[in-house]
């Protein structure tokens, strides 16, 4: 069935508001360089200071403005789980595909590595790897690439060998179609919903683990990260300086998350046919 | 099935070869990888002891099989910080950490499937909305940050809960006493944990009930005069139960990443707290070895579900994971 | 008797010369009854007439009556012939008998041509033939205007055998009259001319079929096909014989009646090359430069370049196998398609009839040419489907298209109307953006789906199921194809719409002249839309010929059994009890023999073979070879049926 996700997507209460959330981070992530009032890297004043006019959310523990943090902490976030979710969706469709298509000992190779890597539990060697390399963004954008591909390389296979029977395929066949316009014209375009729902699903993941890497310490101690504001800013719970240290950033990454978990359910609802209400189109 | 056997076979071999190989690609040598600044204080014995202990004076080929020759007597390394070997340390902290996996295992599935019925049985409605949202709201959240947040609030600000540890250090309660001091160490992580997998439940139950919904035999049952609630759980959440256990194994292994955020945040001594300390003070041994531990753990987890799988649901055998993949 | 040579008439009108008649060549041997056939301004009448030394304008060519040239005689020596040698019955449009005499001086007048004088004699002879005409006395005295149409032709009939003319030339001697009538006349006709020689010309065909061994068939003037009666009405060679046969309406027609498509040519400016070949089906760049020469064949004659209605696609031997997996054993296959030999032919509707399992649908993938066989081949004009270069292979399917089962599952919902449409064109690299919406556009209209930019961009999911069908139906039709195979085209669709989209299909085909292969499970149906069909079982063929003989004469049980299990709107329901069984590779026996109501022993050991019985070809030990006593089959028939309902319980 046809289904144009971008008008689901905004039809729903959920998609709307997902989509909004997220066009304000971006909106935050771009400008950032205008809107924040300090340099995030600079010291500026004296460790630990409560909420001020100067400073909205005061100064972290070496003097840096927490604010600033937090905007720049929006590009380092997005930067890293868009850039995850574009490479590892990519992979995860170029071998879903070659393993739907070529069949034989490709798809079984592929499908070997597939199940090994899913039975690893990726967080922990997620931890192992970047504790001993301390991951700046682009070794942690490769690494987090490389462990998140495998799920949606299996769902894009199981979905590739489900259109590959699909009669339309055939019918095209049967005017001469060869098999590359096959799959340009005819696969790939049914293939395209559950890219779009598994990439965001890879973008929500990202960020989780981005936070979750930088809040155990193994991220670059020097990157404006959010989850390493909250690894500084744990330390300093007794000092009462969480109230606007910890609380908004953790507010962030939440919201971040949040917005994603929005987009996914309105896409897949989109999806599954059982979920949707229903909507009546034709005669 | 033979499949899957190999698979598991292969997966721990390449994190046992992960976990050898790694320290070793390191710039300098292992040892000072594995102990870090700690080798400038160690005498020149121990470190020769340490040597033969690792066989670093034998080549990469030997040194793997002394290495899997530990592995098999049980020997994880040593830790200087806790001047222990790490296999006893983690066996330590072991039992606490599944005390926190199983209740919150047990009452997050309890909770997630009972509001993934009432929810998914009121699909469309007020009650359905708002818990939708709520539990979406939830897992947003991530779940290091909620369980400071509870922390400070619980912890520190109204004083309810202990701050940290399993136990209150240093005393000696027995029997019930000991039993209720454990049950408030307790309650905070296990409050978080389950908080966090209840979403995931919740979604799969409501779901899975959705559709069942427009299955042919809730008509019948509805027709046979039955009251609401008793067609909403012998009939509806019954069959749409088997996805939802199905996936449940899958969230065995999820738990035991998740309580690792929490121990860390808790202090509570488990094998992720253990695991955190270990990695603050570059004793590497104990990274190393804890880190080794939990994924064989959720290794064995995720195979002993496939293996119930299969049991249960003859029909799924190598298609097992359709329904057990997403996250 | 008479030998017809070249014979060419033409007339100058104020529009320019008019070729009524070119080269028409033609032996008639005594005592031959020979029909002449063809549409009005065929040139029927004039052959006729020249015959007779009876038509103006310009003569060229030779007729020889035993040996002598009719066309140099002048007109006394034509006095001499007309009447006593050869006489016409003249087609009665009108008034053919002058109005002021009475039947029976008239019906005299050649007798007493002859014998001057001899008026008793006269009389007698006519009123004895008058009456041998079914008049009577009553009628002797009447004038012409008195009397009904059938009675003047009666009368024509008399005054042209009174001389007892050795050559019979009739001109239409049954068109306008009621069916009582006709029948009544031909038995008539019939009678009279047992020794003579007789030229029968009509387009009424059944006339023809009755009175005549051999006709000729005259198309604008010139002859397309000559062979005898039987053979060219029942299996035509010739696409126009063919043509005028499916128009013409019968008690034994099933199928609808179809017009012939294109419009009958001037004869001012016939076209160039052979005449037909603007309305025909088959018509290659030869057809219309070069007339095509009059072929002999035995006792056939044929003028056609391409030798007659051309075989578009044959399959030999086709099998397909599919493992079967049973428990524990070892793989066994079973046949879908089991060694079956299929002919289509050029511009005809062929019905595939079969129930589900029969294997009608393997068999039609296998035919379209996406599907290959484990066995055997495909033929589609003339080349090896299956064993074609990719290029060519290609190409190909251009011209042989399949149609799905479900319109829904066979277009991506992903694509707008106008792609899907436009799509083979694109894959094949037809044209340019401008010609393929032109092409487009075209296409729509002729399914009669609006082609304006609001449908053009609709998806598949706002249109109808019968919408959609039609668009299926365009985008398979818009490269031109030569055969086009639908599967069970109406299967998925209302009983209204189903109507709808059939017509459209007939329509369509003859239109656009592309042969069809209609793949069904109503045997009702097929009849309604085949020229032939083909009955399929447990992959094989068991029946096939023309649906008439198959409807009237249906030979193997199964067939009849089909017949009988058609939809009707009577209350009796016939009972039945059966499962559709498979066949493994190497199983001996007639698949059909579990079922069947009298199975011989050698049922159960040998396979039946096609055989031809009558004109069609039955897979069935118990049908007799050859022809057959037709009446008995339909008694043995009912008997049959009865028991069926029987023993089909205790099954």
């Amino acid at each position: 069935m046809h289904i144009n996700y971008w008008t689901e997507l905004k039809r729903s209460k959920f998609g709307r508001t997902g989509l909004a959330m997220i066009s304000i981070l971006v909106f935050l992530a771009l400008a950032a360089p205008l809107i924040a009032p300090y340099d995030p890297w600079a010291y500026v004043g004296t460790p630990l200071a409560p909420p001020s006019g100067e400073h909205l959310l005061g100064l972290n523990d070496i003097g840096q403005d927490i604010f600033s943090e937090l905007l720049y902490g929006s590009r380092t976030t997005l930067m890293i789980s868009s850039g995850v979710a574009i490479f590892s969706t990519l992979i995860s469709l170029a071998f879903g595909l070659a393993a739907a298509l070529w069949g034989g000992l490709v798809e079984r190779v592929i499908l070997r590595l597939i199940d090994i890597m899913l039975i690893i539990p990726v967080f922990l060697i997620a931890i192992l790897v970047a504790s001993f390399f301390q991951p700046g963004v682009t070794t942690l954008i490769i690494l987090l690439t490389c462990l998140f591909w495998p799920p949606g390389a299996r769902i894009i296979r199981a979905q590739a060998l489900s259109i590959k029977q699909k009669q339309h395929l055939t019918a095209a066949s049967s005017f001469g179609a060869g098999k590359g316009y096959l799959v340009y014209r005819h696969l790939l375009p049914d293939l395209y919903p559950i890219v779009t729902v598994n990439f965001i699903q890879v973008i929500r993941r990202a960020v989780f683990m981005e936070a979750g890497l930088a809040f155990l310490g193994v991220f670059d101690p020097v990157q404006k990260s959010w989850g390493l504001m909250l690894h500084y800013a744990s330390e300093f719970i007794f000092t009462g300086a969480w109230k606007w240290w910890l609380v908004p950033t953790g507010f962030m990454i939440s919201y971040t998350i949040i917005a994603f978990v929005l987009i996914g359910y309105a896409l897949e609802s989109a999806l599954d046919p059982r979920l949707r209400r229903q909507v009546y189109v034709g005669h | 099935m033979r499949k899957r056997y190999l698979d598991y076979i292969l997966a721990i071999i390449i994190i046992l070869s992960l976990n050898f190989f790694l320290p070793r690609l390191m710039p300098g040598d292992p040892l000072t990888a594995i102990y870090g600044d700690a080798l400038l204080e160690m005498s020149p014995q121990l470190e020769a002891q340490l040597v033969e202990r690792y066989g670093l004076d034998k080549s990469m080929g030997e040194q793997f099989i002394v290495y899997l020759g530990n592995l098999l007597r049980g020997d994880l390394g040593y830790s200087y910080y806790f001047n222990a070997p790490v296999t006893e340390v983690l066996l330590e902290a072991l039992p606490w950490t599944l005390l926190l996996v199983g209740v919150s295992l047990v009452l997050s599935t309890i909770i997630g499937i009972l509001i993934g019925i009432e929810s998914g049985w009121r699909h469309g409605s007020r009650l359905d909305s708002l818990l939708l949202i709520s539990i979406m709201f939830l897992n947003g959240i991530p779940s290091f940050f909620l369980g400071i947040l509870f922390l400070i609030f619980f912890s520190f600000e109204w004083q309810l809960f202990p701050l940290s540890g399993a136990v209150t250090p240093f005393s000696d309660y027995t029997g019930l006493a000991l039993f209720w001091d454990i049950a408030r160490h307790m309650f905070l992580p296990v409050l978080t944990l389950t908080l966090m997998q209840v979403p995931r439940n919740y979604m799969l139950m409501r779901n899975s009930i959705i559709s069942v919904i427009r299955e042919p035999y809730i008509l019948t049952a509805q027709g046979k005069g039955l009251k609401e609630g008793i067609i909403r759980y012998r009939h509806a959440a019954r069959g749409a139960l088997l996805p939802v256990i199905t996936r449940l194994g899958m969230s065995i292994g999820l738990m035991f990443t998740g309580v690792l955020f929490i121990e860390i945040v808790f202090a509570y001594p488990g094998t992720g707290h253990l695991f955190y300390q270990a990695l603050q003070n570059m004793d590497f041994p104990v990274v190393q070895g804890s880190l080794f531990f939990i994924t064989v753990f959720v290794l064995l987890a995720n195979f002993l579900t496939d293996l119930f799988i299969i049991k249960i649901e003859p029909r799924l055998r190598e298609d097992a994971y359709q329904l057990l993949d997403r996250t | 008797m008479l030998d017809i040579k070249n014979l060419s008439v033409s007339f100058d009108t104020r529009m320019g010369r008019l070729t009524v008649l070119e080269d028409f060549t033609l032996k008639v041997n005594p005592g031959e009854k020979l029909g002449i056939i063809g549409e009005s301004g065929s040139g029927k009448t004039t052959l006729a007439l020249s015959m007779m030394g009876l038509v103006s304008g310009q003569v060229q060519g030779s007729i020889k009556y035993k040996g002598e040239e009719l066309l140099e005689k002048s007109e006394e020596e034509w006095e001499n012939i007309r009447s006593t040698r050869i006489a016409m019955v003249f087609q009665n449009t009108g008034d053919m008998l002058n109005p002021v005499y009475t039947l029976i001086d008239q019906v005299m007048e050649p007798f007493l041509k002859v014998n001057p004088g001899k008026k008793k004699e006269a009389f007698s002879r006519a009123s004895y033939l008058l009456q041998e005409v079914g008049l009577t006395e009553d009628h002797f005295y009447a004038y012409p205007f008195s009397l009904s149409g059938g009675e003047v032709q009666r009368a024509l009939i008399a005054m042209a055998v009174i001389n007892d003319p050795e050559v019979l030339i009739l001109d239409e001697p049954t068109s306008a009259l009621d069916a009582l009538t006709k029948a009544e006349l031909i038995n008539l006709l019939d009678e009279i001319v047992k020794d003579k020689t007789v030229i029968v010309v009509s387009h009424d065909l059944s006339t023809v079929m009755k009175l005549t061994r051999r006709t000729a068939v005259l198309y604008a003037g010139k002859i397309m096909e000559a062979s005898s009666t039987q053979a060219l009405l029942r299996e035509p060679r010739h696409p126009y014989t063919r043509a005028l046969v499916r128009a013409y309406p019968t008690r034994t027609t099933i199928k609808d009646l179809q017009g012939i498509r294109g419009e009958f040519p001037s004869l001012v400016e016939p076209p160039s090359g052979c005449r037909f070949h603007l309305r025909c089906t088959q018509s290659l760049e030869t057809c219309s430069l070069v007339p095509p020469p009059l072929v002999e064949e035995g006792d056939s004659f044929l003028s056609c370049h391409r030798g007659g209605v051309i075989t578009l696609l044959q399959g030999e031997n086709i099998t397909r196998s599919f493992p079967r997996r049973q428990k524990g054993l070892e793989e066994t296959y079973f046949n879908a398609v089991d060694d079956i030999d299929i002919i289509l032919k050029e511009g005809e509707i062929l019905s595939l009839v079969g129930e589900s399992g029969s294997g009608k649908t393997t068999l039609a993938h296998i035919l379209a040419g996406i599907s290959p066989p484990t066995r055997g081949k495909v033929f589609f004009q003339e080349k090896e489907l299956y064993s074609l270069p990719k290029k060519e292979s290609k190409k190909q399917r251009r011209y042989l298209q399949i149609l799905f089962q479900n319109p829904q599952e066979a277009v991506s919902h992903r694509m707008m109307v106008h792609d899907l449409v436009e799509e083979p064109l694109e894959v094949q690299g037809i044209g340019d953006k401008q010609s393929r919406a032109e092409s487009v556009k075209e296409a729509l209209e002729l399914v009669g789906l609006p082609a304006d930019s609001f449908f053009l961009h609709k998806y598949p999911h706002e249109l109808s199921g019968g919408e959609l069908q039609r668009v299926t139906i365009a985008r398979s039709l818009i490269m031109k194809p030569k055969v086009l195979i639908a599967d069970e085209p109406s299967a998925s669709l209302d009983a209204s719409v189903q109507a709808k989209i059939l017509k459209l299909l007939m329509h369509l085909q003859n239109q656009q002249g592309f042969a069809l292969v209609l793949i069904t499970h109503d045997l009702a149906l097929a009849g309604k839309v085949g020229d032939r069909v083909a009955v399929m079982f447990s992959g094989k063929i068991v029946e096939e010929g023309p649906t008439s003989e198959i409807f009237r004469f249906p030979a193997h049980p199964y067939t009849k059994l089909l017949l009988e299990m058609a939809p009707s709107l009577e209350t009796e329901v016939p009972s039945i009890k059966r499962v559709v069984k498979v066949k493994y590779d190497g199983e001996k026996g007639c698949p059909y023999h579990v079922y069947c109501q009298h199975p011989l022993d050698i049922c159960y050991e040998k396979e039946p073979e096609l055989k031809k019985v009558n004109f069609q070809k039955v897979a069935c030990h118990k049908a007799p070879e050859g022809k057959k006593n037709n009446k008995l089959n339909l008694v043995e028939n009912r008997v049959s049926t009865e028991i069926s309902g029987i023993k089909g319980e205790v099954l």
